[in-house]
């Protein structure tokens, strides 16, 4: 079947759609995201959301004052994010092809594609993702399910990226020698 | 720029000073890096830098194949308060970002 799940409508906005057993995990997943953003486990999952900015030891004083003006910010940011998608797919109701569809907000297709990210990356830390790592795990490994996880959050961040980097397109903004993209 | 006022010169005590290392550190180029993970994906990485920095595809490509390839690239430069924006925003799109003197 041939379903996108992103979708840029004809008034401009990005048409989510989705099955109700996608909304189910990704609303779950979500809340379960503004809990773990706020306070992740300490240890790589940590380490990975919040990075430092300095490597060097002896920055050790801008790295507080870089925490102390980004940290809270940030985790407030991931919040919001995936506050956004609980809040979106709250009380949507299938249409008659037994489909989910929701219009996001300009401003919310940046905390969608975040959020979901964030959501990979927390889910791949812990399974201790690898670089073209295999995570379809067998069904009576304990890893059966965060795996399945992760590929289906792999898949949408896929297709969300896929259409807002085709609409960017090929030319940038700080080389005005480069060619223009054209306009469709 | 207006000429300096005479009596707000003082002779400078150590050689450091009269090189104005102290004084200039600020201005020392910084340089942001991004460094290879195994969960962000080419394409968004791609349009991470494309989206924050204004880069061509082609740029955005070369610097993503360098990440990955390479294990990490710098991929913007400045201030030390420039730089720590450009770090602040590459975390907030979850990509594993830090700063460095430009040696």
């Amino acid at each position: 079947m041939a379903r996108r799940t992103f979708k840029r409508t004809r008034n401009g906005t990005l048409a989510v759609t989705l099955y109700p057993q996608e909304v189910e995990l990704l609303a779950m997943t979500a809340r379960d995201m503004m809990t773990i953003v706020e306070e992740p486990p300490a240890g790589e999952v940590r380490d990975r959301l919040y990075p430092r900015a300095y490597l060097d030891p002896t920055e050790e004083k801008a790295q507080g004052e870089y925490d102390a003006l980004v940290h809270d910010d940030l985790v407030e940011a991931r919040r919001a994010a995936f506050g956004v998608i609980v809040t979106g797919l709250d009380g949507a109701v299938p249409n008659r092809r037994g489909l989910i569809e929701i219009e996001l907000a300009p401003a919310e297709e940046m905390q969608w594609l975040t959020a979901v990210n964030d959501a990979r990356l927390v889910v791949g830390t812990a399974l201790g993702v690898a670089e073209d790592m295999d995570t379809d795990f067998e069904p009576d490994d304990p890893r059966f399910e965060y795996g399945v996880l992760y590929s289906w959050l792999t898949q949408l961040h896929f297709e969300l990226v896929t259409v807002l980097l085709d609409e960017i397109g090929e030319a940038g903004s700080d080389d005005p020698g480069a060619e223009p993209s054209p306009r469709p | 720029m207006s000429a300096p006022d005479i009596t707000e010169i003082t002779i400078p005590d150590t050689v450091e000073e009269l090189l104005g290392v102290e004084e200039a550190s600020p201005d020392v180029p910084w340089v942001v890096l991004v460094w290879n993970d195994p969960v962000n994906t080419f394409a968004y990485v791609i349009f991470v830098f494309q989206k924050l920095f204004g880069y061509s595809r082609e740029k955005a490509s070369r610097l993503t194949n360098q990440v990955h390839f390479e294990g990490k690239a710098v991929v913007a430069s400045g201030s030390r308060e420039k730089c720590e924006a450009d770090v602040a925003r590459l975390h907030s799109f979850g990509l594993w970002a830090t700063m460095q003197k430009d040696d």
